[in-house]
């Protein structure tokens, strides 16, 4: 099946008033250098010809190893890149339909008020040298939207918006934690207003109590200013918890596009499996690990024949050898990029439930209070709360 | 040097019955800065039993992996080791022997870094020399401690590669780290770490850094290894999926306090230590967590120049007493009558029954009353 077959194919899953962007045979090739004359030997195709959207108001995210292209994917979408070849369309409220591909400067700085990005390293992103109020209300600055007492208004609100305080305008970056500086970094995002903002590793440099912290305040801004998230991720289980549909890339391709519930629990694609099965389980009863991925990623710059994953995949036939197959539609909004994708009966994440970590009564709705039972009230979302005693047990002597 | 003075009672060697690989006890780090004492390590006291492999989990900062470098006596200036006993027993057979009690320079401990502990870092692209191959940087510590001939100790360097799983060895031997990816030079730290096949191996988050295809390969390998050589592990990490893949036992740290230790079934099933029991909460977990919000402890980690009095996470607690849990310190309390798992927490009868009264800034009259 050409590329064009599966592009139509995907339009006709979808209502096209309803993409906020589209992205078509998308390729981003870097050159490699070498000998005397610093000539071309090589390319290294980070991103080889990648289509999917983005529906308004949803969460793409986009999973795969390091390498395999999924930050250069974003990087991409927004410019920082210039693509190699294909298509980035974008339905920009104001502009209408544009061609980020095509645009110079001057359209660049217009399409990139409704289009931001979050970095991952919430420690490089952010210039020592400015103060948090200059770091978020330069985008402002730049763009003409307010300067003055209402630039320092604007910011006091962002900071807000973000779960910071108007005063820590005046600080340095230094003098803020990780998940504080990521928070600043959100700040700075949202500064334009943007209807979409590409999430590249938001949370993974972050401890896991702030982590969630940092999802939680995503997902309310979500809700909030009604976003659209590409959310590059690594960690499957963050990606799960965000994301409305997935996107798996593997070594410069896109090779299985599913609502989030079909990925995991019914993939169809072996890397799919893989990765899904790699998760280490955070239950000390389930201590299975079904498949072993075994091998690295190959190398962008000289991958293998066929399906880029034929060398690692347990299914893999003769065809897999020598023919790549292409990304088709296999159920409802469904799509992978393997031969055999009908016929392979694929496991994904058991279903949950019979590992009851947590979440139960047993957890801590039930906690000792100094030989008194609390039982405490189930709420309605799980959280098992204490009841506080009347007075402290043991009063300090006075 | 001043870090390994040993105080009144570390001189003391307590030998319990039982064969623990190591015995960190009473363990206190500060690290004198310019800007103030940081308590890095406020009495830590834990063992590991010979072949086992316990967690060490907390937050950035919390001191995990103050407590493995404290063990190998790699504390960096201006750190120092204040107070506390570190009792290795090499061997089955041997006495225990408080490794403080040596000089971090002394010629017993190079003899016990490395060859007795392993110690795996963070992260394997700052860890690994660039300007040597693999193959010499694994040489060089059999060479130190096994055996002085070359030839010898490069076929060990290959067969150690190709124990972890390196496809070609005498290849990656010949290697510089550069030419190796992320996982194969995790693998190559690790066969360094157990180049000598030491009895004990810290792992500082090993696989955080890796991908999880990689990470499962890695984890494993470990498993792998530590059933073939027998060796017991300190696994530090932050991640609750590792622990509850590799750990027998695990003890939750927090701000240089053990708060929470149990059976890792125990920590999963049956948390009590309201730390713990908000950080297992806190992970997204496949299937359970979805179009839900995520539980979150309120805050961060305290800044670690201010002391917290009381229960250090009093301020973060959802169960927050007032009165005794910002002036109490909680004694490590067994959970009915179970040694095997205590928690540091006034929620539970016995905590405040010798509790530990923080000396520095707690006003007159606040103290308890020891009952």
């Amino acid at each position: 099946m050409s590329r064009e077959q599966t592009e139509t194919m995907m339009e006709s899953q979808v209502n096209p008033e309803d993409v906020l962007l589209e992205v078509k045979g998308l390729k981003k090739h870097f050159p490699i250098r070498g000998g005397f004359l610093r000539r071309v030997v090589g390319q290294v195709k980070a991103v080889d010809g990648i289509d999917f959207y983005v529906k308004k108001g949803e969460t793409l995210g986009l999973v795969g190893e390091s390498g395999c292209g999924k930050s250069t994917t974003g990087r991409t979408i927004i410019r920082l890149y210039d693509p190699t070849e294909g298509e980035v369309i974008f339905n920009d409220p104001d502009m209408g339909q544009v061609h980020i591909e095509e645009l110079d400067s001057k359209g660049l700085r217009k399409v990139r008020q409704n289009m931001q990005m979050i970095f991952q390293d919430p420690f490089s992103s952010l210039d020592p040298r400015m103060t948090v109020g200059r770091i978020i209300g330069e985008p402002l600055l730049i763009n003409g939207v307010a300067k003055g007492r209402r630039l320092r208004e604007r910011v006091a609100e962002l900071l807000t918006v973000v779960g910071l305080r108007p005063d820590h305008a005046s600080r340095y970056p230094h003098a803020f934690s990780g998940g504080q500086r990521q928070r600043i970094g959100i700040a700075r995002a949202l500064a334009l207003n943007p209807k979409f903002l590409i999430c590249d590793e938001p949370v993974s440099a972050l401890d896991v109590s702030v982590q969630a912290q940092v999802l939680n305040l995503l997902e309310d801004l979500q809700t909030q200013f009604d976003l659209t998230y590409l959310f590059i991720a690594h960690d499957l289980s963050v990606v799960e918890h965000i994301s409305d549909r997935v996107a798996v890339m593997y070594v410069g391709y896109l090779v299985e596009m599913a609502p989030v519930e079909r990925l995991y629990y019914n993939p169809k694609m072996p890397y799919t499996e893989a990765l899904l099965a790699s998760i280490p389980k955070p239950d000390p009863r389930n201590r299975a690990r079904p498949v072993r991925l075994p091998g690295d990623v190959p190398s962008p710059a000289n991958p293998p024949s066929g399906c880029y994953f034929h060398p690692r995949c347990q299914y893999a036939q003769d065809i897999c050898k020598v023919e790549r197959p292409p990304l088709r539609l296999v159920g409802p909004d469904h799509w992978a990029a393997c031969h055999f994708a009908d016929e392979l009966n694929l496991k994904g994440v058991p279903r949950l439930g019979e590992s009851a970590v947590l979440r139960t009564p047993s957890a801590a709705s039930t906690i000792q209070v100094r030989g008194r039972r609390v039982t405490s009230e189930q709420t309605g979302d799980g959280e098992a709360r204490t009841e506080q005693p009347q007075q402290p047990p043991r009063p300090p002597q006075q | 040097m001043a870090e390994t003075i040993p105080s009144a009672q570390s001189t003391e060697i307590r030998p319990t019955g039982e064969d623990n690989v190591i015995e960190v006890l009473d363990l206190h780090v500060h690290f004198f800065t310019t800007l103030g004492v940081v308590r890095a390590l406020n009495g830590v006291t834990f063992k590991i039993p010979r072949g086992r492999v316990l967690g060490v989990v907390g937050e950035s900062g919390s001191g995990k992996s103050v407590t493995g470098f404290s063990i190998m006596q790699l504390v960096q200036h201006p750190g120092k080791i204040v107070k506390g006993q570190i009792l290795l027993k090499a061997r089955k057979d041997d006495q225990p022997i408080n490794i403080l009690k040596y000089d971090r320079h002394s010629q017993q401990m190079r003899n016990i870094r490395g060859n007795e502990v392993g110690m795996i870092f963070q992260e394997p692209m700052t860890s690994l020399n660039p300007s040597y191959t693999v193959g010499n940087q694994i040489q060089e510590a059999i060479l130190l401690h096994q055996t002085p001939d070359k030839d010898e100790a490069w076929r060990r360097t290959v067969d150690i590669l190709r124990r972890v799983g390196m496809p070609n060895p005498e290849r990656i031997a010949r290697s510089y780290p550069h030419e190796l990816s992320g996982g194969m030079r995790q693998r190559a730290m690790i066969a360094m770490a157990l180049s000598c096949t030491p009895s004990l191996l810290i792992a500082d988050e090993p696989t955080t850094a890796l991908d999880v295809t990689t990470e499962a390969q890695i984890l494993d390998l470990m498993r792998e290894l530590q059933k073939d050589i027998g060796m017991s592990i300190m696994f530090i990490t932050h991640n609750m999926g590792v622990v509850a893949q590799m750990c027998d036992e695990v003890v939750v740290m927090y701000l240089g306090r053990i708060v929470e230790r149990a059976s890792v079934e125990e920590i999963f099933y049956d948390p009590k230590h309201p730390y713990t029991v908000a950080l297992l909460r806190s992970i997204p977990r496949i299937g359970l967590s979805k179009g839900e919000k995520l539980e979150v402890i309120k805050g961060g980690v305290p800044d670690s120049y201010s002391t917290v009095t009381g229960c250090p996470f009093h301020p973060r607690c959802p169960n927050f007493m007032p009165g005794i849990c910002d002036k109490v310190m909680p004694a490590e309390t067994p959970i009915e009558g179970n040694p095997h798992h205590t928690v540091r927490c006034h929620l539970y009868p016995g905590s405040a029954a010798e509790a530990e009264v923080e000396t520095s800034g707690l006003a007159p009259g606040t103290a308890p009353a020891a009952s």
